[in-house]
């Protein structure tokens, strides 16, 4: 393979990765929103709420997690300089 | 009247933070079990009950000028309009817009209310005891309209708005008639702001106002068939725009007993078919269960459209109910009425 090619492919697979964690980032951001909103809503009736409101506020956030390890992934399963190390 | 033009997909995010409100401020109404106690409570027990929950504030700030029966009376419709106009403060654009839409019923109620003190030469003070500011007209605008002399100074004072045609038709003698135009103008108006809009939110808000419609032309039924009224003055009572609008129309002016039977197999029927006999004396049963039913309607509804103005309608159904449940109480206990009459009335949903 030559040098050129491999390294179109990486630069390929790094926007791959960062596709992976920024869609995964925005799909969180809109789940969010709502929730948030409505955990600020209970929470200015029932201050008690909080912690679970953040708990459940954080449920997304996982989707990111993800996006992260798929990145991460991408990033480190194959890389086209490892031959020449 | 300016109409909001609302755009044609709701986002139901718009929701997300005034139904967690809502849902967390249900929390905090008087459980059903708790009527059942305070049936057997006497007034100042009551008050001091009310004074552990959300109308506190209200008890405390008014029992230095009142006491009894009319210390509870007060505090419940302060604390009423005050949960209102907090709803309409703490939401924004779509659901405020809706939320007013719905709670103009209010200055429906303030305008029915002064003109009927009037007509029975109430003081103002007096009138003032049964105003609930909630709605678009403020407590300083309804103050100086129980304030004046006569009806038709009151009526004057709308003069231009859209309440003028409906007040016209004030003949001297009776208040059955503006009365009924009152309520007839609530619901056109809502249809109007509301129906053009095409919104998600509002097409739900319609959907249980059209069932609420149906609801209240039943209970006019309910009176006025057992009453033997004929047909046609029936018909004229009946607000147009429920859903039922044709079918509840044909029924009216029927003999009770075929009026009842007709109602089988309807969703309401449920509701009210251990009560709904031929020969029961009162309807006020059928009335309290009737209005539970609209309150689990609108929860029920809720649970498919969480995110939107149901549970908020909800919301607003269910505090009104508690109040009038708690004023019953109390001013049933204040008569000394038997606890079986009184709990007769209540609305438990």
């Amino acid at each position: 393979m030559a040098i050129t090619d491999a390294g179109v492919m990486y630069g390929l697979l790094a926007v791959g990765a960062g596709l992976a964690t920024g869609l995964a980032g925005i799909g969180a951001g809109v789940g969010e929103q709502g929730i948030g909103a409505a955990v600020v809503g209970v929470v200015a009736e029932e201050p008690g709420f909080l912690g679970k409101g953040l708990f459940l506020m954080l449920l997304p956030e996982t989707l990111i997690i993800f996006g992260l390890a798929v990145s991460l992934i991408l990033m480190f399963a194959w890389s086209p300089f490892a031959a020449l190390l | 009247m300016p109409v909001l033009r609302l755009p044609k997909f709701g986002k139901p995010v718009k929701y997300a933070y005034i139904t967690g409100r809502v849902r967390a401020m249900k929390t905090k109404l008087i459980p059903n079990e708790m009527y059942a106690r305070m049936l057997n409570m006497d007034i100042p027990e009551i008050a001091r009950y009310l004074e552990e929950t959300q109308y506190k504030e209200e008890i405390d700030a008014l029992a230095k000028d009142y006491s009894g029966a009319e210390l509870i009376e007060h505090a419940t419709f302060a604390n009423l309009a005050k949960t209102y106009r907090k709803l309409l403060e703490v939401s924004i654009d779509e659901p405020q817009f809706l939320i007013l839409e719905y709670l103009r019923r209010w200055d429906v109620w303030n305008i029915k209310t002064i003109l009927r003190g009037k007509f029975y030469g109430a003081s103002d003070s007096e009138i003032m005891k049964y105003i609930v500011p909630a709605g678009e007209l403020d407590r300083e605008f309804l103050e100086g309209l129980a304030k004046k002399d006569s009806i038709n100074d009151v009526i004057a004072a709308f003069e231009g708005t859209d309440f003028a045609e409906a007040l016209s038709k004030y003949d001297g003698k009776s208040l059955a008639s503006v009365e009924n135009a009152l309520d007839k103008l609530y619901y056109f108006r809502m249809e109007r702001a509301v129906g053009g809009t095409l919104s998600v939110g509002g097409g739900l808000l319609l959907k249980y106002v059209r069932r609420e419609i149906d609801i209240k032309n039943l209970i006019t039924l309910f009176r006025m068939n057992k009453a033997g009224i004929e047909a046609s003055i029936v018909q004229e009572n009946l607000i147009p725009g429920g859903k039922l609008g044709e079918e509840l129309s044909r029924m009216a002016g029927q003999p009770y007993a075929d009026f009842v039977r007709g109602l089988e197999g309807y969703p309401f029927w449920s509701a009210i078919s251990d009560v709904a006999t031929a020969d029961l004396d009162g309807v006020s049963r059928i009335e309290a269960r009737l209005k539970a039913y609209l309150i689990r309607y609108a929860w029920s509804l809720s649970n498919y459209h969480p995110l939107s103005i149901l549970p908020v309608l909800g919301y607003i159904v269910t505090k009104e109910t508690e109040v009038a449940n708690i004023r019953k109480i109390v001013r049933g206990k204040e008569a000394g009425l038997p606890n079986e009459l009184i709990e007769e009335q209540m609305v438990v949903a």
